[in-house]
């Protein structure tokens, strides 16, 4: 046992990790395939082989802090091992005024995820992005109100270093975000009236592509709808701000047809009524959940302090023996 | 002014290196053209922050400027403190004037600051990222010393010179110290990556190299206190670990700007 122990504790298994690790690092960098299997493996033989350590090595029992360095990084890796098994990161567009009710565009998530990603509940109240010279993304301060467990009303302006944090979750405003025009849906058949908008491709990123092709619910009508802006709205010459054009068309085209709405428009399609209530605009956020976070940071710390600790006795403190 | 700092370091360069060839410690001279670069380059700096309203991080030419600063600043203090390591700077002052030149010829043209930036934590970041480079920089004119003198315990080439093994304890320590500010750089890295793009860690090119740096510095310390190499070997394992850092800071930069920068 204390044999097999000394060869997984061994100092020389320790560099060929090291070296295992960077080059499943530099495969993943190059994107090669199972890089990320061979990362994983590097690092479970991490563990391995610094748990054996910290149990024969006898500089261990000496040198506190060296253990706790290396208790630390044997914590930091089980944590990020539990991270990618509970993670969640997803996107998701809200139009203004508009309320998550969880479900989002796309996302990827751990195998153990169990969120409560509906009871994170929040409305988009609007928000406003500055732009330098050269559309230079500035600042985006984005207003959203969300009521807690308990019914009571809370307001918060996020956006850039400020995400909003519910229950675990974490939303971050993205520079994914343009116009949205807004209808009014009344099936012919009878069925309910819809409100909803149509998320144009991202402003200003897509300046030239306003269009997008979509259906009503429950109908087979297809739609083009193209946003033509009849304004400069952002000057590249100098500072401007994103703002809801004042001077634009919105051009809906179903089959030959083809129709300019203002606000307030009605056109008749085959199986509804589409009616044009404004223009409003969407943010695209970025969520992300990570129950180790805290974990991981405290853990990150303890080893820093820990290794400073290390080499602070190592080199410094005068009345302290010294050793390897 | 930033010329005038520029020619201060020269000096400081070319007194280091006159010493250091005629088997000198370098001594005060070195030291007071060095403090006044320091001082030239500070005013310069300040300058500058004032006409464009931001500290120098946005652009080549301020990540450049604000590195000479901060490499000269770690060095003077070692200088200052340490007068075994002294002879060092006939290493580490040519590598500094490098990066002066590099950035007298970089476009002194005023960047974008992005939103993301306005966060106390990249202060904190470049704080440690500046102590980490410096330690290096310094274990890396140590090294550089021992290896002119052929990496011998008693060498032949500049006698005067404080001991080689004086010189590799010395650099052993510097390496230290840059592994515990590195590991610093990457948790508040982490922290801020964190808050300004939704993620702590995502392998983006500048956080993989500057994990492949921790990765080095981690094996350079393990096979010294492990398996006691050669004083040659000591000082030649230095070598890497700085490249790789130097890279990270200076040429990932140039093949991606994607994760350090949050203007769309």
């Amino acid at each position: 046992m204390s044999v097999l122990l000394a060869r997984l504790a061994s100092p020389k298994l320790t560099l060929a990790i090291l070296a295992a690790i960077a080059a499943s690092v530099l495969m993943t960098e190059a994107r090669w395939s199972g890089a990320t299997e061979g990362l994983a493996v590097a690092l479970s033989l991490v563990v391995v082989n610094l748990a054996a350590a910290t149990i024969i090595n006898p500089a261990f029992r000496r040198q506190s802090a060296l253990l706790v360095f290396h208790l630390s990084l044997i914590a930091i890796i089980l944590l990020v091992a539990s991270s990618r098994l509970c993670y969640l990161k997803g996107h998701l567009e809200l139009a203004a005024g508009e309320s998550f009710a969880g479900l989002l565009t796309d996302f990827e998530a751990g195998p153990w995820h169990r969120g409560q990603l509906d009871a994170a509940a929040f409305t988009n109240d609007g928000f406003a992005v500055n732009y330098d010279p050269g559309l230079l993304r500035g600042k985006t301060v984005n207003r959203v109100h969300w009521n807690d467990e308990n019914g009571r009303a809370h307001r918060a302006v996020i956006g850039d270093n400020h995400p909003l944090v519910l229950h675990g979750y974490r939303f971050y405003t993205s520079f994914n975000k343009g116009f949205a025009p807004a209808f009014l849906w009344l099936p012919k058949s009878g069925g309910q009236t819809v409100r909803g908008t149509v998320h144009l491709p991202s402003y200003p990123m897509h300046e030239a592509q306003q269009s997008i092709e979509w259906a009503p619910p429950n109908s087979t009508t297809r739609i083009w709808t193209t946003l033509h802006i009849d304004e400069p709205l952002l000057d590249p010459q100098r500072v401007s701000h994103f703002a809801l054009p004042s001077n634009y068309r919105l051009v809906v085209r179903a089959g030959e047809a083809r129709y300019d709405l203002r606000p307030g428009d009605r056109v008749s399609l085959s199986d509804g009524i589409l009616i044009f209530e404004g223009l409003s605009t969407w943010m695209g956020y970025t969520v992300f959940y990570d129950w180790t976070s805290p974990w991981l940071l405290a853990s990150c710390l303890v080893a820093a302090l820990s290794l400073a600790w290390h080499y602070w006795r190592k080199f410094i403190a005068p009345s302290k023996p010294k050793g390897e | 002014m930033l010329w005038a700092a520029v020619a201060a370091y020269a000096v400081a360069g070319v007194g280091a290196l006159t010493d250091v060839i005629s088997d000198r410690n370098p001594g005060r001279g070195v030291l007071v053209a060095l403090l006044l670069a320091l001082a030239l380059h500070t005013a310069s700096i300040a300058v500058r922050w004032q006409d464009v309203g931001h500290g120098p991080y946005t652009t080549m030419f301020e990540i450049l400027s604000s590195n000479v600063w901060s490499l000269s600043s770690v060095f003077a203090l070692a200088y200052w403190r340490g007068r075994a390591l002294r002879s060092s700077a006939a290493i580490v002052m040519p590598i500094i004037l490098m990066l002066a030149a590099w950035m007298l010829s970089s476009d002194h043209s005023a960047g974008h600051v992005p939103a993301t930036y306005d966060t106390v934590w990249l202060w904190v970041h470049m704080f440690f990222g500046k102590i980490f480079l410096g330690g290096l920089l310094v274990a890396v004119g140590l090294a550089g010393i021992v290896l002119l003198r052929g990496g011998l315990e008693v060498p032949q080439r500049l006698p005067a010179l404080p001991e080689n093994a004086a010189l590799d304890v010395l650099a052993y320590r510097f390496m230290a110290l840059a592994f515990v500010f590195e590991t610093l750089m990457l948790i508040v890295g982490a922290i801020w990556a964190q808050d300004a793009w939704g993620r702590y860690w995502a392998w983006d090119p500048l956080e993989t190299w500057a994990f492949l740096t921790w990765l080095s510095l981690a094996f350079a310390l393990h096979t010294r206190v492990s398996f006691q190499p050669s004083l040659r070997m000591r000082a030649v394992m230095i070598l890497p670990v700085f490249v790789l850092a130097f890279l990270t800071f200076f040429g990932v930069p140039f093949i991606s700007s994607v994760p350090h920068q949050g203007a769309v």
